[in-house]
């Protein structure tokens, strides 16, 4: 099942099933300990050092690149959350419909929607080492699902690109 | 959102013309094999105001070549446009021009 998505009013339906519904309401429990820092072991994470890359590519600046975490750092971080909560939320909170949830965001909630969506496929493609040329033939069978969990994200955060693109040229 | 004041230089010696100083930092961003391009392409409209046209050729840029500079200027300006674009999630870097 695919959803649908597409521009409604101000802003943008989307229709979703409740396996798909359950999926993106489960993302903060698992999205958000690793935003805040809060999952075990998380400094050596590669995850995290994907979702929170250095500033300074120069291994000199380090003076400069510690100044800048502290300042961005902790807004970055409340940003993120924040987007999670806003797409978990409004799923959540979404009326049903013939057993379908139908969402209504605002073209900013949109936004939000893109930059979670993006964390989590940052966090799940990180983890499963995504290549750019995915060959989903050649996935071991135990990641498979993993791996159609992605694809799904891939596919959503597409849509959703599509429908509020047409804003950026307005 | 917060940004860093780096202090001010107060001592240079007068007359010497800070060369190190005067050349922008530039802010770049790296290739990665996660980020939808279409996605990449709304965040450089979305953050810098960049055309269709611009935000798809730097897009473009990134996905071939493996990196492209998306903006210019001084320390400050970089950090912010730094942490705007890890905010959306694209691998970005500054550094000053060679």
């Amino acid at each position: 099942m695919s959803p649908k998505v597409q521009r409604h009013g101000d802003g943008v339906e989307l229709v979703f099933d409740e396996a798909e519904a359950t999926l993106l309401g489960g993302l903060g429990e698992q999205l958000r300990p690793l935003l805040t820092g809060e999952a075990p072991n998380t400094d050596l994470d590669p995850v995290r050092e994907r979702l929170f890359p250095r500033a300074y590519s120069d291994p000199t600046e380090d003076e400069a690149e510690d100044d800048w975490q502290l300042a961005v750092h902790g807004d970055l971080v409340r940003e993120r959350v924040e987007a999670l909560d806003a797409l978990t939320t409004a799923v959540t909170a979404a009326g049903k419909r013939r057993s379908r949830r139908i969402v209504h965001i605002s073209f900013e909630d949109a936004e939000r929607w893109l930059t979670a969506l993006n964390d989590a496929r940052l966090a799940l493609g990180t983890r499963l080492g995504v290549t750019e040329y995915l060959d989903y033939g050649k996935v071991p069978s135990e990641e498979r699902g993993a791996y159609e969990i992605y694809g799904w994200l891939t596919y959503l955060q597409g849509e959703l690109i599509e429908a509020v693109a047409v804003a950026d040229d307005d | 959102m917060t940004t860093s004041t780096a202090p001010v230089e107060v001592d240079e010696p007068i007359g010497d013309v800070d060369v190190v100083a005067d050349r922008p930092w530039l802010v770049i961003v790296w290739n990665d094999p996660i980020n939808l391009m279409s996605y990449v392409v709304h965040v450089f409209q979305k953050l810098f105001g960049y055309t269709r046209e611009k935000a798809t050729r730097l897009m473009m840029q990134v996905h071939h070549e493996g990196k492209a500079i998306v903006s210019d200027g001084p320390r400050e300006k970089a950090e912010i446009d730094v942490a705007r674009l890890h905010a959306h999630g694209l691998w970005a870097t500054m550094q000053r021009d060679a």
